[in-house]
C-alpha cells in the first residue's frame, strides 16, 4: 500500500495498469511511471547488490547516481529510476557488475 | 627547497620517473623531476596501458622484451599492484599486403626469442568467439604481450623512485633553461634550479624543452582520442589491435572496455578536446568487429596526445650539441610500454657510459641525417 | 542533425522561460529535457510560491510548470526524456531514452540550465535502500504518487528539507524528526513553522550518525554535536524510521558547461563550482549562457528571471532587434528579488563577476495586533523574504508591503474586512485569522490547512499550538474550501487561546489496528472504501486483510461494521464473506504423516 490514494493538493488519477516482471513475479506497474517508482509502489526497496554484496536502492531518482542500475530485459547497468516501465518487462536485480548481453 | 641537482629531469610521466628510478637503483639519487601539473596527467595517464612485443623492426622487438622482463617484476619491486596481464596481444590484419609483412615479421621476432603464432581467421573465431572475423585475413598472436593500469605504473616508479631519495615537484613548470659551461640553470615557477645533466622526458611538450636548450628535436604531437565504457564481469583478456582496421581494443581489471582509434585528419597540436565523430566512426567500427559492445555504454571519453618522431619510433641520447642533455621523447604512442626498458638504458648510459641490456644508440638523433624507416607496428 | 536557432538543455523554470522569450520572438527554440515531463524541479513542488504574480506568487510548483508551458508556441521544439551527453569539438549530441539512439544537434545559441544535483552526506550504513535525495522522495510521491515509506527522518532543517517534510506529511507518512546539525534553521521560518506545529521536532545541532538496518532501513541512529559538529558521545538515540531522506544542499551540474569550454570558478556563496557568466548570464564563450541553479543555487522566480534575461538577450543577438529596455527591466527584477538577507550570501557570490547593488527594506514588522473581538488577521511574517501575495490579494487594501518587495507586511486593520483572502494566499501559510470571545468563553481561530481528510463540521479536534503541543478541545464550526486549496478550518477555542493556537490534529483513530496478521488499521480500510473497494470480498483482496494465518478472525467483524458504516448498507447486506478451508494453517508434514495413518 505505498501509493497515495488521496492527497491534499495533487490530482490522484487512476492511470492504465500494466503488468511487468521483477525477478519472474508478476507485479502490476502503472503506465507512465519509472521502473523504480514502480517497483516501490510495489514495496520493493532492494533494486540489486554492489560488488561488496552491500544492498543497493535507488537515491536521486533522476539517473544521475547509478545507485539504481538494473538487469531489464536482459540488458545491465538499465537506470530504473529514469526509465519507464512498459507492458511485459523483464526486471532484475543486478549484483555486481553487469553482465554482456551476448 | 633544494636548488642544486645532479640531474633534473623535465616530466613526471612514466618515462620520466623510470628514469628517476633507474639512476637511482643504480647509485645516482641527487635526481629531481619536474612535472608541470600531476603525476601521469599527459599521455601516460591517457593511454590505453597496452605492453606489446610485437613491432616491425629488430630494436623496438628487444626494447619491448626487455619493458616486459620488467613490468613482470614491477609489482614486486615497487610494492604498487599496477594490474599487470599477460592476456596477450592479438593483431589483426585486414589487408593482404600488410598479412604478408605480418608474415616477415613474426620471422624475426621469433628470431629474437620472442614466442608469436600465426592465426588464420578460422582460429581466431574458435579462440573468440565473441569476435566477428569478417574481412580478417590473417592474426599474430603473442601471450607474453599485455596490459597495465598507466597510473599505477606510473606511481609505482614516482615512489620507488622518492623512496630512494629521487625529489619529484608536481605543478612545477620549467619556463626556461640556460645553458651553462657546465650544467644547466631551470627556471621554474617555483624558482631557479640549477642541474648537471638535464633530462627531456616531457612527452607532447618535448619540443618545446628542446628549444629552451636550443637543440631542434624533430617531434609534432598529435591528438589521440580514446574512450571507455561502463564495466561488466571480465571476459575479454587479450588486447585486440588491428593497424589497416585502425584499432585497439582490451579489458581493464576493473571490467571497462578501453578503445581508441588513429586519426589521418589530425593537424599537428596540443588539442585536449574531444569530437563526436571519433564515438560515432568508433561505435560503428567496433560494433561490427566486437558485436557484444552494442549494449554497452560510453561513460567517458578523453584525448591524449602521441609525440610523433619521423620514424615514428623513440628518439633517446645525449644531444652532440648541447653536452649532458638527453632526452626519451618521440615516443610515437608507444612510451607507455617501452618506459621501464629506455628508462633502464638512458640511466645506465648516463652512469655506466653504456648501456647494460638492450642497444639504444640506433635511436639516437643522429639517425635521421641517414634517412628515415618507418616504424609500420602503429595505430 | 537537428539545426535550431536556441537550444535550450533542461526545461525547468530558467530554461522554459528563455523559451517562451525566444519563441514569442520568431526564433527556432529547441528544449531538450531529461525528464519524463518538462517544468524540471517545479513539477514536484506542491507549495504555493513566494514572490510577486508577475513570477507567480502564491501559485504552486507544478501549477506554475503548467503555466509556462502553456505559454510555449509553435517555434518551440522539445524532446522529453533526453539527456545532452556531449559538447564536442564538433557537435552536440543527446541521448533520446525512448527512441535509444543519439540525436546531433547543431545549434547557433546555446543556454545550459540544468540545474543542480543533491549532496550526499558519509554516514554508516549509508548505501542502504530507503536512503534518499530529498528530490528523489519528491519525484516518487508527487510526480509517481508514490509514498517510500511510513516513518521519516529529514536530514537538513534548510527550505528542501522543511518543504519535503511538509509534503511527506501531506501525502501521508510520518516525519519522525528534522534533524539540523547547526544550531539554526536553514530554511524560511514560515516554512518551519508549518511542520513545527504539526508536531515535527526540528533537532538544532542534531545529525544522524548511522542508519540500521541489514537489506534496508529500519531505523536510524541521531545524536547531538559539538560546536565543532563532532557527536557527543551518549547521547545518540534511534529512531524507528524507515525512510531516511538527505536534504543536505544542492551542487550545481557544472559538467556540461566546464565540457564546452566554459570558465569554472569556485565561489561557495553561490553552491561551490559555478560557471563564469555575466550581467545578461553570457559565460566567457559567446553563444553559451547559463541560468538557474546551475549558475548559482537560488530558487525558482530567480531561475524565472534568469532564463528570461537570457531569453530576452539571445532573441537580441539574433534577430538584431532592440530588446535594452525589456533587459534592463528583467534586470532589475533581479535585483529587487536579491535586496533581502536571504539573498546576501547570493550578493556576495556574484560580487566575483560583476558588482551588485541592492534595494533597502523595511524591517518593521506589525507591532499591535488589531482590535480584539473584531476577526482579523494575524500576519506572522517576520523574515524578510521576498513575496507579496497578501498586499496583492487583499481586497480593501488593508495590508501593504512597504518599498520593497523583501519589506515585512503591514496591516491597517480599520480598512480589514476579515474576509480570510490573505490567509488562503499566503506561500508561508503565516496568516491566521482570530476573533476573541465570538461565543461566550470561545475564541474563534482560522487556519489555513492543506491536508485530507478535512474535518466536518461539528468535529471535536485537538487544538495545537506553533510548537504542535497539545492545548486543548478545539470544534470546527466551518471549513471554506478554497480553489488553491489552501482551505481555511475555522475553530472554536476556549476562550485565551486566539494567539495560541496555530494547529490542530483530528483525534487519530488510524492507530487502531484491525487486522493483526497484515497490520491494517482503521484509517487504511477507511481509506481503500473511499477508493470505491466497497466489496468485503474486494477489500479483503486489495488490502489483504482477513488473509493471514488467522484467517480473518479478529478483522472480519470491525471490517464488515466499518464498511457498513462508511456505505451506510446493513451488515446483512453486506454479507460475511467466504471462508476457505483450512481454518487453520496445516504442515505438509502433517497431512502426508495422516496420509499414512489413514492408509493403514
Amino acid at each position: 500500500m505505498r501509493r497515495i490514494a488521496f492527497h491534499p493538493i495533487l490530482e490522484i488519477e487512476k492511470p492504465k495498469t500494466i503488468k511487468f516482471f521483477f525477478e519472474g513475479r508478476e507485479l502490476e506497474a502503472f503506465e507512465g511511471e519509472t521502473i523504480a517508482a514502480a517497483l516501490v509502489a510495489n514495496g520493493i526497496d532492494v533494486f540489486g547488490q554492489t560488488e561488496h554484496s552491500r544492498p543497493r536502492g535507488f537515491y536521486c531518482a533522476i539517473g544521475k547516481c547509478s545507485s539504481c542500475l538494473m538487469i531489464v530485459d536482459g540488458v545491465s547497468n538499465v537506470r530504473s529510476c529514469i526509465t519507464l516501465v512498459k507492458d511485459g518487462m523483464q526486471v532484475e536485480r543486478q549484483v555486481g557488475r553487469g553482465e554482456i548481453t551476448w | 627547497m633544494k636548488n642544486e641537482y645532479k640531474v633534473a629531469i623535465i616530466g613526471g610521466g612514466i618515462v620520466g620517473c623510470s628514469i628517476a628510478y633507474h639512476l637511482a637503483k643504480f647509485g645516482e639519487n641527487d635526481v629531481v623531476v619536474f612535472e608541470k601539473d600531476y603525476l601521469s596527467s599527459g599521455s601516460t595517464g591517457r593511454c590505453a596501458g597496452g605492453i606489446r612485443q610485437q613491432w616491425s623492426s629488430p630494436h623496438n622487438v628487444l626494447l619491448a622484451m626487455r619493458s616486459v622482463s620488467l613490468f613482470e617484476k614491477l609489482s614486486q619491486e615497487t610494492g604498487v599492484d599496477i594490474e599487470y596481464k599477460q592476456g596477450g596481444y592479438l593483431v589483426l590484419s585486414y589487408d593482404d599486403q600488410e598479412a604478408a609483412q605480418f608474415e616477415k615479421n613474426v620471422q624475426m621476432q621469433r628470431e629474437l626469442g620472442l614466442d608469436v603464432e600465426i592465426l588464420t581467421p578460422k582460429d581466431v573465431k574458435q579462440r573468440y568467439p565473441y569476435i566477428d572475423v569478417s574481412g580478417v585475413k590473417m592474426a599474430t598472436f603473442c601471450q607474453k604481450d599485455g596490459h597495465a593500469n598507466p597510473h599505477l605504473a606510473n606511481f609505482a616508479y614516482a615512489r620507488a623512485a622518492q623512496k630512494l631519495g629521487v625529489h619529484i615537484m608536481t605543478h612545477t613548470k620549467v619556463m626556461a633553461v640556460e645553458v651553462l659551461p657546465n650544467g644547466f640553470e631551470l627556471f621554474t615557477n617555483r624558482g631557479k634550479i640549477g642541474a648537471k645533466i638535464l633530462i627531456n622526458a616531457a612527452g607532447p611538450h618535448s619540443r618545446e624543452i628542446g628549444n629552451m636548450v636550443g637543440v631542434d628535436l624533430p617531434t609534432e604531437s598529435y591528438r589521440h582520442q580514446i574512450m571507455v565504457t561502463e564495466a561488466v564481469k571480465n571476459f575479454f583478456n587479450p588486447m585486440a589491435i588491428s593497424f589497416s582496421g585502425n584499432f585497439y581494443m582490451r579489458q581493464t581489471k576493473h571490467g571497462q572496455f578501453i578503445m581508441g582509434q588513429g586519426d589521418p585528419e589530425e593537424k599537428p597540436g596540443i588539442n585536449n578536446n574531444v569530437t563526436y565523430r571519433f564515438e560515432r566512426e568508433m561505435a560503428e567500427k567496433m560494433c561490427a568487429i566486437f558485436p557484444f559492445l552494442s549494449k554497452l555504454r560510453i561513460v567517458r571519453h578523453w584525448s591524449g596526445h602521441y609525440n610523433m618522431s619521423p620514424d615514428a619510433q623513440p628518439i633517446i641520447g645525449e644531444s652532440t650539441s648541447v653536452p649532458s642533455f638527453y632526452y626519451a621523447i618521440g615516443f610515437s604512442g608507444h612510451g607507455f610500454m617501452l618506459a621501464p626498458a629506455v628508462g633502464e638504458a638512458l640511466a645506465q648510459m648516463i652512469i655506466y657510459g653504456r648501456t647494460l641490456h638492450v642497444d639504444i644508440t640506433e635511436l639516437n638523433l643522429d639517425r635521421f641525417e641517414k634517412g628515415v624507416v618507418r616504424e609500420k607496428n602503429v595505430v | 542533425m537537428v539545426k535550431t536557432d536556441f537550444l535550450i538543455i533542461g526545461g525547468g523554470p530558467a530554461g522554459l522561460s528563455a523559451a517562451i522569450e525566444t519563441s514569442k520572438r520568431g526564433l527556432k527554440t529547441l528544449i531538450v529535457d531529461e525528464g519524463v515531463e518538462l517544468g524540471g524541479q517545479l513539477v514536484k513542488q506542491t507549495h504555493k510560491f513566494f514572490g510577486h504574480e508577475g513570477f507567480y506568487a502564491s501559485v504552486r510548483g507544478f501549477e506554475i510548470a503548467k503555466r509556462l508551458i502553456s505559454q510555449l508556441n509553435e517555434n518551440v521544439t522539445i524532446m522529453n526524456q533526453t539527456t545532452v551527453t556531449g559538447i564536442y569539438e564538433d557537435i552536440i549530441t543527446a541521448y533520446d531514452r525512448e527512441n535509444d539512439l543519439i540525436v546531433e544537434i547543431e545549434p547557433k545559441y546555446i543556454l545550459i540550465s540544468v540545474g543542480a544535483s543533491e549532496r550526499f552526506i558519509p554516514f554508516e550504513n549509508n548505501h542502504l535502500p530507503g536512503i534518499y535525495g530529498a528530490g528523489a522522495v519528491q519525484t516518487l510521491m508527487n510526480q509517481f504518487k508514490v509514498l517510500p515509506g511510513k516513518r521519516v527522518l529529514m536530514v537538513g532543517s534548510g527550505n528542501i528539507g522543511l518543504i519535503v517534510s511538509y509534503q511527506l506529511l501531506q501525502a501521508g507518512a510520518q516525519v519522525k524528526a528534522i534533524v539540523e546539525i547547526t544550531e539554526k534553521v536553514g530554511g524560511y521560518q514560515v516554512h518551519a513553522a508549518k511542520v513545527k506545529r504539526l508536531g515535527v521536532p526540528i533537532l538544532l545541532r542534531h545529525t544522524i550518525v548511522k542508519a540500521i538496518g541489514d537489506e534496508k532501513v529500519e531505523g536510524a541512529v541521531i545524536a547531538q554535536v559539538d560546536e565543532k559538529f563532532n557527536v557527543i558521545p551518549g547521547t545518540e538515540r534511534e529512531l524507528a524510521v524507515d525512510v531516511i531522506c538527505i536534504a543536505v544542499g544542492l551542487v550545481p551540474s557544472i559538467e556540461l558547461a566546464q565540457m564546452a569550454g566554459v570558465k569554472i570558478e569556485y565561489i561557495p556563496e553561490l553552491g561551490g563550482f559555478v560557471p563564469f557568466r555575466d550581467r545578461e548570464m553570457r559565460t566567457n564563450i559567446k553563444n553559451i549562457f547559463v541560468a538557474g541553479d546551475l549558475a548559482g543555487i537560488e530558487e525558482a522566480t530567480t531561475a524565472m528571471i534568469e532564463g528570461k534575461i537570457v531569453g530576452v538577450a539571445v532573441a537580441r543577438d539574433l534577430t538584431g532587434i532592440d530588446l535594452q529596455e525589456d533587459l534592463e527591466k528583467m534586470q532589475k527584477e533581479l535585483v529587487e528579488f536579491r535586496s533581502g538577507p536571504f539573498s546576501d550570501k547570493v550578493r556576495k557570490g556574484l560580487e566575483r563577476f560583476f558588482p551588485q547593488s541592492a534595494h533597502s527594506y523595511s524591517k518593521d514588522a506589525q507591532q499591535d495586533l488589531g482590535p480584539t473581538g473584531k476577526l482579523r488577521p494575524i500576519i506572522e511574517c517576520f523574515e524578510n523574504i521576498p513575496c507579496n501575495p497578501c498586499q496583492t490579494s487583499c481586497p480593501s487594501g488593508a495590508i501593504t508591503v512597504p518599498g520593497n518587495i523583501n519589506s515585512l507586511p503591514l496591516i491597517d486593520y480599520s480598512k480589514c474586512t476579515g474576509c480570510g483572502i490573505c490567509a488562503m494566499k499566503c506561500p508561508g501559510l503565516a496568516i491566521f485569522m482570530v476573533q476573541e470571545n465570538h461565543q461566550p468563553g470561545r475564541d474563534l481561530i482560522v487556519l489555513p490547512y492543506e491536508f485530507l481528510p478535512l474535518p466536518e463540521k461539528g468535529q471535536k479536534v485537538i487544538a495545537l499550538d506553533r510548537e504542535g503541543r497539545e492545548v486543548g478541545q478545539a470544534e470546527i464550526v466551518k471549513v471554506v474550501k478554497s480553489s488553491n486549496k489552501t482551505h481555511l478550518v475555522h475553530l472554536s477555542v476556549p476562550a485565551g487561546l486566539a494567539q495560541v493556537v496555530r494547529s490542530f490534529r483530528i483525534p487519530q483513530k488510524s492507530d487502531s489496528i484491525v487486522c493483526r496478521c497484515e497490520e491494517i488499521t482503521v484509517e487504511e480500510i477507511e481509506r481503500a472504501i473511499d477508493e470505491g473497494y466497497t466489496d468485503y470480498e474486494e477489500l479483503r483482496r486489495y488490502l489483504r486483510i482477513g488473509m493471514g494465518p488467522c484467517g480473518g478472525r479478529t478483522c472480519r467483524v470491525i471490517t464488515l461494521s466499518i464498511l457498513a458504516r462508511k456505505t451506510k448498507k446493513s451488515i446483512q447486506e453486506i454479507g460475511c464473506g467466504t471462508f476457505r478451508p483450512p481454518s487453520m494453517p496445516v504442515k505438509f508434514d502433517s497431512i502426508v504423516k495422516g496420509e499414512i495413518d489413514n492408509e493403514k
